[in-house]
């Protein structure tokens, strides 16, 4: 069923598998590109699991955009599916930060190139956070550095949400604090040099940064009781 | 004439410059009577091919679906550029006016005689596609697509036009 309608588009390479959707590599109009879909969930209940989908979907392509017109790198998006539920973006050619970061001390990667991409995430996170744009999911295998520009591009804003509330701002930062403590400890304090730059580039930070001492101490999660 | 291939369809292209006879044009599109049936836009809010061929892509998958939200196909191309949803300011602007001399005429699966028959409607220079970027009106396109000094900090206009095309409908 699914193959036959992806025979008229051109092949398509299985690249990842989410929990949420799969990851193909593609081509659309001639240049490369990464198709993703969000398939259903079949413990759903199908009209349901549609909706959800389908919000999620065009939430998805909402945000990439908007992160664009903020002046934030992300792939070009060139199309949306909202009946076999995929997005069409750019394919961008160069390693995940993640990768980079992993490498670090091993070989090639310097101190200099560390500081310069700690710099770029903190400005692109205080420019969302300043539009009113909360990424949801910061972690480095979530940004990837273009191999010709080395410019920072953000991907996967399929958990992302328009707040201008400091507490969201805080978790999105805390999010990604975390990650960073337990992917790349060796790295040294990337989270500061991340936060320097997100100081000089959200003219909120002062409240962010304030709320962001408070969920340290408390966690991702509020305290809900009562 | 350039020829693309998007998703097993073709779609033929032509810029012109200097066209004398858009009232013409617009005339016989609007009573339907244009034939071959074929999609003119204002080529100044064009800066690259890309584009159009994105806005071509989704007028393909609409087309179909049998829900085109135009009356035809080649109108169908023209409404999708635009990157709006309001259909008459979007023909109004990426489509035709009497005095538009700077057009580009498209048509899906075109033969060689049709997109000839299209070049005699047209009295007008033909030049190369290569010239879309030098030619286009940036201060149009960007009050057009709304695109602000921030994004072309780091986009190109072709990218964000593009972008707009695609997320029209999940916005």
């Amino acid at each position: 069923m699914e193959t036959k309608t992806y025979a008229k588009d051109c092949s398509l390479i299985l690249i990842k598998q989410g929990a949420e959707a799969r990851v193909f590599e593609s081509t659309f109009v001639g240049r490369k590109s990464i198709v993703k879909e969000r398939f259903s969930k079949k413990y759903r209940h199908p009209t349901l699991d549609s909706k959800l989908t389908l919000k999620r979907l065009n939430a998805e392509a909402r945000c990439m955009t908007k992160a664009r017109r903020l002046g934030v790198l992300t792939p070009v998006l060139y199309a949306v599916n909202p009946v076999l539920h995929t997005l069409t973006f750019e394919f961008i050619n160069g390693p995940s930060v993640k990768d980079i970061f992993l490498e670090y001390g091993e070989n090639g990667v310097s101190k200099e190139q560390l500081d310069d991409i700690a710099s770029q995430i903190g400005d692109a996170i205080g420019k969302l956070h300043d539009g009113g744009l909360i990424h949801g999911d910061l972690t480095t295998s979530n940004m990837l550095l273009n191999n010709s520009t080395n410019q920072l591009v953000l991907i996967d804003f399929g958990l992302s949400f328009t707040s201008t509330l400091p507490e969201d701002k805080a978790v999105d930062l805390y999010v990604l604090e975390r990650a960073l403590l337990s992917m790349h400890s060796s790295c040294g304090n990337v989270m500061d040099r991340i936060l320097a730059a997100y100081r000089k580039s959200s003219k909120q930070w002062s409240s962010t940064l304030n709320k962001l001492a408070q969920v340290r101490q408390r966690g991702r999660k509020r305290t809900m009781v009562g | 004439m350039k020829v693309f291939d998007v998703n097993g369809t073709t779609i033929s292209f032509t810029l012109y410059i200097d066209v004398t006879n858009s009232r013409e044009l617009l005339e016989a599109m609007q009573s339907g009577t244009l034939e071959p049936e074929v999609a003119f836009l204002n080529a100044s809010l064009i800066p690259d091919i890309f584009p159009v061929l994105a806005a071509a892509h989704k007028t393909l998958v609409s087309k179909s679906r049998d829900s085109l939200t135009t009356r035809t196909l080649h109108s169908e191309l023209v409404y999708n550029y635009s990157g709006s949803k309001h259909i008459t300011e979007s023909l109004k602007r990426c489509g035709i006016s009497d005095s538009t001399t700077y057009i580009l005429a498209a048509r899906f699966d075109a033969t060689p005689d049709e997109m000839n028959s299209v070049n005699e409607l047209i009295n007008g220079k033909e030049i190369d596609l290569e010239e879309l970027e030098g030619r286009a009106n940036k201060a149009q396109i960007q009050k057009h697509y709304k695109i602000s000094a921030l994004e072309l900090g780091i986009s190109t206009l072709a990218d964000a036009i593009t972008c707009r095309i695609a997320a029209r409908d999940a916005l």
